[in-house]
């Protein structure tokens, strides 16, 4: 059945869906830009931001401070990452790795299998959910739960701040210098191994931060980080390995086009648009609409 | 010729040895059940506090299996997955010489594993999976104790007709039960000529946003919106319809027991009041001894009335070590014979037995079928109302 009026709900559903997934692919992105390498346990970092969510609203704060729970909760993910780093990213440069690409897979897998089952060990695994007190409102002629238009309006924020932190400041600067070039950036003075360090944190604490947002929205359980995963990647590659705004654009366009496709052509296929999107994208740009060529010696 | 007696001695005194530690041996009943997702962990985690509740029960009133040998339960997690299921059942057969496997819950799960079982020739019996083929295909391994889909369609199309409702929307997952059951909702309803519009839109079962569909079964504008979905789909239903404003003023019927759970409350306490929902335990059913046994066993151990889904893990794992005792062995044959030629007490009041029936009924016992309402929040669910009550028999 189609109506403009249902077109146009479907349309907003998907943009606001998509800002939430390219949240999630920011992390991602950001760090394959720094530390050129690929997470695969990003999803499970978003479990745990859910989690830590979950834990402090119902432990400590209470529903209604649930703006204050979630940077808790992603700078409590961001630590976690930050002192994961050393330990098993960090020996990818420092010791004599020779095929670091797969040192990063073998690594990131492990610890996306260890963070899911000690979460299934510690927590159960039952679903849970923070819960909402936020009324429904209403995005035009979307009724939109006040838990996932807050998640939204907070991911945009939490772009706009990335971005500024990216461009305005100091450290800013010395991760754009490293993404461009990492014995450059040494070669200038910074400490690129630190940097990483950060930048890991940064990037998992931007998923993590994901997880407290939609934590009322898709509850929180061990496997919670599964799907974003899956949708983190297709983002990267639609909108380019290492580049934010492709990731922005690359996520929303993803939300429209699987919310279209399911309200629309068949909605059992809803994950294979994003899909048949990768492969297109692939096919017409494969270094992603907002990627570029690099080359390496 | 010394020596010779001497061979012959020494073999005899190990094979006497190997019998009798065979004969001291547990007879082990597989519990195979979803306890990680994508599957449903509470499900399995309660049918698991009745198999090894009832595990207690042999070995302690009942007196043990086969004269002196105890019963012991080997678990496997199925996740929800087909693959894994099958794995699961290996294990249980191979590694742990389970005599029979019970505690299915998905019904993908449980046809996966039947076409194993059918080769290595255990039984499995089926605690809360429904597609009507895991009895269906008359495979002599397969057993259940749970209603099947057209006996559940049945019970649905009574409370449709009942309240008079012209236009229903059913969302269901991809699943072997969610197709099953829009399926055989469709098939009955064209026998019965019912009066009534029917929209079926199907979904991935690890999809995390249904607002496309539910934007679309809102436009439909139904009378009745049936929820098939299990686990975090069918909870992510209840609470997207809420937001868009389908529920509470289109009624929502969800397909299982989920909301009898105790963590229901917590995850819906502002959308929960007014659901209907399928149920197959009253608590105005008289219990047997065991299921008395049970019940008191059970709240004294986790502080919470028992929910179906334990009494009917308590249930299977009974009825196997009676049907181990009737056969007086563990050959599997002789188990699967006297499955289908014994009458078994289970958590009922009234006796369970599995006859090669006609159709879907084929070794298959069932409950009988409830639907019930909350009309508070944080309602217990023994304080629902019974809105139907059928039997679990044919349609």
């Amino acid at each position: 059945m189609f109506t403009t009026e249902l077109f146009v709900q479907t349309l907003i559903a998907g943009v606001v869906i998509g800002v939430l997934y390219a949240l999630m692919a920011l992390g991602i992105t950001f760090i394959y830009s720094i530390v050129k390498m690929i997470n695969w346990s990003m999803g499970e970092f978003y479990m745990i931001g859910g989690y830590l969510q979950y834990l402090l609203i119902v432990e400590w704060l209470g529903t209604d401070l649930w703006w204050v729970a979630a940077p808790l909760s992603a700078f409590g993910v961001f630590l976690l990452g930050y002192l994961l780093e050393p330990l098993l990213i960090k020996p990818m440069f420092t010791t004599a790795v020779e095929r670091k690409d797969d040192y990063a897979i073998v690594v990131t897998i492990a610890l996306l299998l260890m963070l899911r089952n000690l979460a299934a060990a510690l927590g159960g695994p039952y679903q849970r959910t923070p819960g909402s007190n936020l009324p429904t409102v209403m995005l035009g002629p979307l009724p939109e739960s006040g838990a996932r238009l807050a998640a939204f309006l907070c991911a945009l924020a939490a772009i706009a701040l990335f971005y500024l932190l990216l461009k305005k400041t100091w450290l800013g600067l010395a991760l754009r210098a490293a993404a461009q070039s990492r014995i450059g950036a040494q070669t200038a003075g910074v400490d690129v191994f630190r940097l990483d360090q950060v930048a890991f944190g940064i990037g998992v604490g931007l998923a993590g931060l994901a997880g407290a947002l939609l934590a009322p929205v898709f509850m929180v359980f061990p496997t919670s980080g599964v799907v974003t995963t899956v949708k983190g990647f297709e983002i990267i590659v639609i909108g380019g390995l290492g580049s934010i705004p492709g990731a922005l654009v690359a996520g929303v366009l993803l939300g429209v086009v699987e919310s279209l496709g399911a309200s629309f052509i068949s909605a059992p296929y809803q994950n294979v648009y994003g899909f048949l999107l990768v492969v297109l994208v692939l096919l017409v740009r494969p270094t992603g609409l907002f990627g570029e060529r690099t080359r390496q010696a | 010729m010394t020596s010779m007696l001497r061979i012959a001695t020494a073999t005899l005194a190990l094979l006497a040895a190997a019998t009798v530690a065979h004969a001291a041996d547990p007879v082990v009943i597989g519990l195979e059940i979803p306890l990680s997702p994508p599957g449903d962990p509470t499900a399995g985690q309660l049918i698991r506090r009745g198999g090894e509740l009832a595990i207690e029960y042999i070995n302690g009133p009942m007196g043990g299996v086969l004269g002196d040998r105890k019963a012991a339960l080997a678990v496997q997690d199925s996740q929800g997955r087909t693959e894994s299921g099958i794995a699961a059942y290996r294990r249980l057969v191979s590694e742990d010489h389970a005599v029979a496997v019970t505690g299915f819950f998905h019904s993908s799960v449980n046809l996966a594993a039947n076409e194993v079982a059918k080769e290595l020739g255990v039984p499995t019996m089926a605690t809360q999976a429904s597609a009507s083929d895991i009895t269906g295909k008359h495979y002599d391994v397969a057993f259940r104790t749970h209603v099947i889909d057209p006996v559940r369609v049945s019970a649905w199309l009574d409370f449709i007709k009942a309240k008079n409702f012209k236009r229903v929307a059913i969302l269901a997952e991809t699943t072997d039960y969610g197709i099953g059951l829009a399926e055989e909702t469709e098939k009955q309803s064209k026998q019965q000529k019912l009066a009534v519009e029917f929209m079926t839109v199907t979904f991935d079962h690890g999809s995390t946003d249904l607002t496309p569909l539910l934007l679309q079964v809102k436009a439909f504008r139904p009378d009745l919106l049936v929820n098939i979905g299990v686990g975090q789909p069918m909870d992510l239903m209840v609470e997207q319809a809420a937001t868009l404003g389908i529920t509470p003023q289109t009624p929502m019927l969800v397909s299982y027991d989920a909301p009898i759970r105790p963590q229901f409350w917590q995850l819906h306490p502002k959308t929960g009041a007014g659901l209907y929902f399928i149920a197959y335990y009253s608590p105005k059913q008289k219990l047997s001894d065991a299921g008395e046994w049970f019940a008191k066993a059970y709240e004294e151990k986790y502080k919470e009335s028992p929910v179906y889904s334990s009494l009917n893990g308590f249930g299977d794992v009974l009825i196997i070590a009676q049907a181990v005792n009737q056969a007086k062995s563990t050959d599997p044959k002789a188990v699967i014979k006297a499955l289908e030629t014994g009458t078994f007490k289970s958590w009922t009041s009234s006796p369970v037995t599995f006859p090669r029936a006609d159709g879907v009924f084929f070794h298959n016992w069932s409950p009988p079928v409830l639907i019930l309402q909350y009309t508070a929040a944080n309602q217990d669910w023994k304080e629902a109302s019974v809105i139907v009550e059928h039997a679990g028999s044919a349609p």
